[in-house]
């Protein structure tokens, strides 16, 4: 382990703490939210940036593979997916918390929850094909292009579904985004959130890569 | 091109034809359609639902039984290749997309056949008011070429994988309910009369359709070669 | 005011138990990289 490395590795560690510190006790709860629901937010909105996040990468990946072939690309591709995967669940069960509290039901499938509910299913949907099939280089093609598939239907949940839903539904109570309701030191700890979360896929990621690289490296030995 | 364009319809035209002959996929679709087209007439009718609540939820009825008969008999479209084991033959009579161009006219006309019979007996069975019908063949032409397109390439995918049968649905899912969303909400507004959100609804359909098109012929054959 | 204390509390010892496991391995994949 690099000297730096180590040293941005520990950086993490008080980062989170404090952030987490900050979230329970030094930020006031918001107003517009009930009770300290507030407070979820720090950790729901970054781990849903980070299932995305981790999706795009595999993406990339995946393209990297079926330009390249190279077994690298294919093994970052299910190494970002499988944390995307991590993240999305916890983005969905910290969301579902959050709506209890705020609008007494835990799923009501807003854009949002609609969105990384579809997001878990392309991951599920890409581990059962990445299960169905035996040969590694066959393995890695498919999968890389469902991913590729699955990406560009993306874009529009995100973006045109939030868009169009709330004609169907205007009986739903209405959803304040809450981003927009965030004071500075709310937007400050919300940020520093985020980059906490990112680090630590960052790191998760590159460890993972590392992990699949020996197990190839064993693999290969052994052949 | 017409040259291209007369290999594609060979290759649709061979797969509609053994169709018509076996018919596998028309069995598995008008089976699955029909009776649950049966089962929900039966259970709701024309008279259970309220009317404000009778747009919506006939067009989601309408949607998932449209979905799920597409599921259930349009994921052999490569598989049965495989299985007469005529891939090969096929792989070096035509080129890549034109062997996708050709499944995807096939499911085409496989999806059209099945809304052209489900959805004026929907809309007779359960009493479905359609304000503005011409759009709202549109709708049921957008989202067929949708489904079309992207049950395609997924059969393509599963085709090389071992099928463990749900595994085209669990591929195909994903991929098809953000198609499926603006789908149930173009069929309301054609019930409603609501211009705008159907427009709007056709609109993303169609976008959506048209993406998922270019990134499949873009791909298929890297899922093809073999 | 005191449940929050809690939920933190538990909050930060998940965490720094998850960073500790990951720690660990990080250490254990570069002596095999080694």
């Amino acid at each position: 382990m690099t000297r730096i490395g180590t040293a941005l590795k520990w950086l993490l560690l008080v980062w989170m703490a404090v952030v987490i510190w900050a979230a329970f006790m030094w930020v006031p709860s918001a107003s517009g939210f009930k009770g300290e629901s507030s407070r979820i937010v720090f950790f729901h909105v970054p781990t849903a940036w980070v299932a995305t996040l981790a999706f795009l990468v595999s993406c990339v990946a995946s393209v990297m593979y079926l330009k390249r072939r190279s077994p690298q690309d294919d093994n970052r591709a299910a190494v970002s997916a499988g944390l995307g995967l991590v993240f999305a669940v916890l983005a969905t069960v910290t969301g579902a918390i959050f709506a209890k509290i705020m609008w007494g039901a835990y799923w009501n499938w807003d854009p949002r929850q609609t969105s990384i509910t579809i997001l878990l299913l392309i991951y599920a949907a890409y581990f059962a094909l990445r299960g169905a099939v035996p040969d590694p280089e066959k393995r890695a093609t498919l999968a890389a292009v469902y991913s590729i598939l699955a990406f560009v239907t993306v874009p529009f949940l995100m973006f045109v579904v939030p868009r169009i839903y709330w004609s169907l539904h205007p009986d739903v109570i209405t959803n304040p985004d809450p981003d927009n309701r965030l004071d500075s030191a709310h937007l400050r700890v919300l940020l520093a959130s985020l980059a906490g979360f990112t680090g630590l896929y960052v790191w998760l990621y590159t460890l993972g890569s590392r992990i699949e690289a020996i197990r190839h490296r064993r693999r290969q030995e052994v052949l | 091109m017409s040259r291209w364009l007369a290999e594609v319809l060979a290759v649709a035209g061979k797969d509609l034809r053994t169709e018509f002959r076996t018919r596998v996929a028309l069995n598995a679709l008008a089976l699955f359609a029909l009776t649950t087209l049966a089962a929900v007439s039966y259970t709701i009718g024309p008279y259970r639902l309220s009317a404000e609540d009778r747009p919506f939820l006939l067009s989601v009825l309408l949607w998932i039984v449209i979905f799920f008969a597409a599921l259930a008999g349009l994921d052999r479209s490569f598989v049965k290749e495989e299985e007469s084991h005529t891939a090969g033959l096929l792989r070096l009579a035509a080129a890549p997309t034109v062997v996708w161009a050709g499944k995807l006219v096939y499911n085409l006309v496989l999806i059209l056949v099945l809304m052209a019979i489900l959805a004026p007996l929907f809309c007779v069975l359960m009493g479905f008011e359609i304000v503005m019908p011409w759009r709202f063949v549109a709708v049921l032409a957008a989202g067929g070429f949708g489904l079309a397109v992207t049950t395609t390439i997924v059969a393509a995918i599963i085709a090389q994988a071992m099928t463990r049968g749900a595994l085209f649905s669990v591929l195909s899912l994903p991929l098809l309910l953000p198609l499926l969303i603006f789908l149930i909400q173009g069929t309301t507004a054609v019930s409603t009369g609501d211009l705008a959100t159907w427009s709007a609804s056709l609109r993303a359909v169609l976008s959506m359709a048209g993406v998922m098109t270019v990134v499949s012929a873009l791909l298929f054959p890297v899922v093809w070669r073999d | 005011m005191s449940d929050l204390a809690g939920i933190m509390a538990v909050t930060l010892i998940i965490w720094i138990g998850l960073f500790t496991y990951v720690y660990r391995l990080d250490r254990k994949v570069s002596r095999l990289e080694d």
